[in-house]
């Protein structure tokens, strides 16, 4: 498993401090992208929907307190951007306007692998 | 050079490449300090069509720690927004821009300026207009006066602020300290120079007629100090998103994701000649208070070893003293924690034992009447390490402090080489080829294109 910045970390307890991924952090990962691009090893392109799995983890970043106010929220015509960080574990990271989601979920990251190819 | 393309990643993106950081009580307003921060390194003035401007997808922030912790307790942040008022042309000016309202300028900037504090994130001010470039006597006539002078506005807290293309004022002989540390003073003494029968030979200004982009603030002392505490940290960062995407059908660029510090400068030279190539920008994207982990560059110099190589004979104490491996507590006390009181007679700018490079200033401390380049080496308190004004000449301090000048300090038995009280690229502020300015914002009038086509 790669190791997560201090960010991320803090963002992971906070989202889910047992661990695990409680049941209302199970994810389910909504991609309704209004423009797609790919991360190194992937694509999120239109409207993808994929179902939750057990292991799924999902921890938000969200912006630099320093930087939040000069923000806006995320349009809804954001684009989506999708790094499959290593596949093996379901390392994934999704970007988007100014936040950043990091989903542990082996099902979806080897999905996503499967449509970049 | 001071933190110009210091660093491999961050030298491919010059409009967050931070290349200078000044802080100094005002001389002509004592009340307050000047901050500034430049960026977008060696501007040759003639860089039209599309000249030089701030990146509007970049976040810039002047830090201020008031407390010793190395994290900013106040950050002035900048964010700039570019507007094409005729897309239809390919033309930076379509006749002169004789005012900051002028409709022959196509292509503007502004920017908002927020004040982070423990109370809040405070907007001071939004659509300020920075200047054009300085292109030439047609397009940018009475440049200072009309266009420059103009773009400096007073903040809703009292404070100033300007942002826009500026002289560069960092004067330095990068053409002799880059081949082999052939310092032209000195070429006759430096081993590859003496091989090759060079003598010696006045320094060159490699800035001279070069322009950067400034973001300078001129704040009331009491808004950036805690009570009690005269003494302040300073640096800059800058900062993106973390994913950039290029080949939209418009062909923008689309950035994504949280930002992310790309850039970071406090005390001139650190990065640049301190840290190795390879952590250099796994250090720009550290904030001062993690910078122990890097001390031991600051401690053990890499160049202070050089010193004796490049020029035999020349520096047998300092050799003596990088020999011993003694660990350099001027160095660390200099840049990374700020000089403790009892070192230098009535002068202190210690901020605490966390190590973390900014520049400190100890605001106490009144303007010099007449002021010295060499700042606290050459008797002025004033100047840098405490803190740092435009003209201070930073190369020549640090190459001292570096050979050993500085080291007689923290141990008395110690006897710097004749040689370290004399080392200098050899050049001045009289190297400029332009002026500083008196008042706010004190860097000199930036060169125009048609004067100095080939810089």
């Amino acid at each position: 498993m790669p190791e997560l910045d201090p960010a991320d970390r803090a963002a992971a307890r906070q989202a889910d401090p047992a661990g695990a991924g409680s049941p209302s952090r199970r994810s389910v990962l909504r991609v309704a992208a209004g423009a797609g691009a790919a991360g190194v090893a992937a694509t999120a392109l239109g409207r993808i929907t994929f179902p939750g799995r057990a292991e799924a983890v999902q921890a938000r970043t969200e912006p630099d307190a320093r930087h939040a106010a000069a923000e806006p929220d995320a349009a809804s015509s954001d684009p989506i951007v999708v790094h499959v960080r290593d596949a093996s574990v379901g390392d994934i990271e999704v970007f988007r306007g100014t936040t950043q989601v990091r989903v542990h979920d082996r099902d979806l990251a080897a999905r996503i692998v499967r449509a970049s190819r | 050079m001071s933190s110009h393309r210091e660093a491999p990643e961050i030298s491919m993106d010059p409009v967050a490449d931070s290349t200078d950081v000044y802080a100094f009580v005002s001389p002509d307003q004592p009340d307050t300090v000047t901050l500034i921060a430049n960026y977008i390194p060696l501007q040759g003035p003639a860089g039209g069509p599309n000249f030089y401007q701030f990146g509007d997808d970049v976040i810039y922030d002047i830090n201020i720690d008031t407390n010793g912790h190395g994290e900013a307790d106040i950050t002035y942040q900048f964010r700039f927004q570019t507007e094409v008022e005729d897309p239809d042309t390919f033309l930076y000016n379509v006749g002169p821009i004789t005012s900051l309202s002028s409709p022959n300028w196509n292509r503007r900037q502004t920017y908002t300026v927020t004040r982070i504090d423990r109370t809040g994130q405070h907007v001071l001010g939004r659509k300020l207009i920075t200047p054009p470039c300085n292109i030439g006597p047609l397009s940018t006539p009475n440049y200072e006066s009309a266009l420059a002078g103009p773009a400096v506005n007073a903040l809703s807290d009292g404070s100033k602020v300007f942002a826009g293309q500026r002289a560069e004022g960092f004067y330095v002989d990068l053409g002799s300290i880059f081949d082999l540390g052939n310092l032209r003073p000195f070429q006759n003494l430096n081993v590859f120079g003496k091989a090759d029968g060079l003598r010696a030979a006045p320094g060159v200004n490699a800035t001279k007629f070069l322009n950067v982009h400034s973001i300078a603030l001129q704040v009331p002392i009491s808004r950036v100090t805690a009570s009690g505490r005269p003494v302040i940290g300073v640096w800059t960062t800058a900062s993106r998103q973390r994913v950039r995407l290029h080949g939209s059908e418009q062909g923008e660029v689309v950035n994504s994701g949280p930002f992310r510090q790309v850039s970071r400068l406090g005390n001139p030279l650190v990065n640049e000649v301190l840290i190795p190539m390879g952590r250099k920008d796994f250090w720009n994207t550290q904030p001062p208070a993690h910078d122990k982990q890097f001390a031991q560059y600051v401690a053990h110099p890499e160049l202070a070893g050089l010193l004796p190589v490049l020029y035999p004979g020349v520096f047998p104490n300092l050799a003596a003293l990088d020999k011993a491996k003694t660990a350099r507590a001027d160095l660390e006390a200099i840049l990374l924690t700020g000089i403790p009181k009892g070192i230098v007679s009535g002068f202190t700018n210690f901020t605490g034992s966390v190590q973390a490079d900014m520049l400190r200033l100890n605001t106490s401390i009144p303007p010099a009447s007449s002021p010295n380049t060499l700042g606290l080496l050459g008797g002025d308190p004033a100047g840098f390490p405490n803190g740092r004004r435009v003209f201070d000449d930073v190369v020549s301090v640090e190459l001292r402090a570096i050979a050993g000048v500085t080291f007689a300090l923290v141990d008395s038995t110690f006897k710097p080489d004749a040689a370290a009280g004399e080392l200098t690229d050899g050049l001045t502020p009289a190297d400029l080829g332009t002026p500083y300015l008196d008042s706010f914002p004190y860097l000199g009038v930036p060169y125009d294109g048609y004067d100095h086509p080939s810089s």
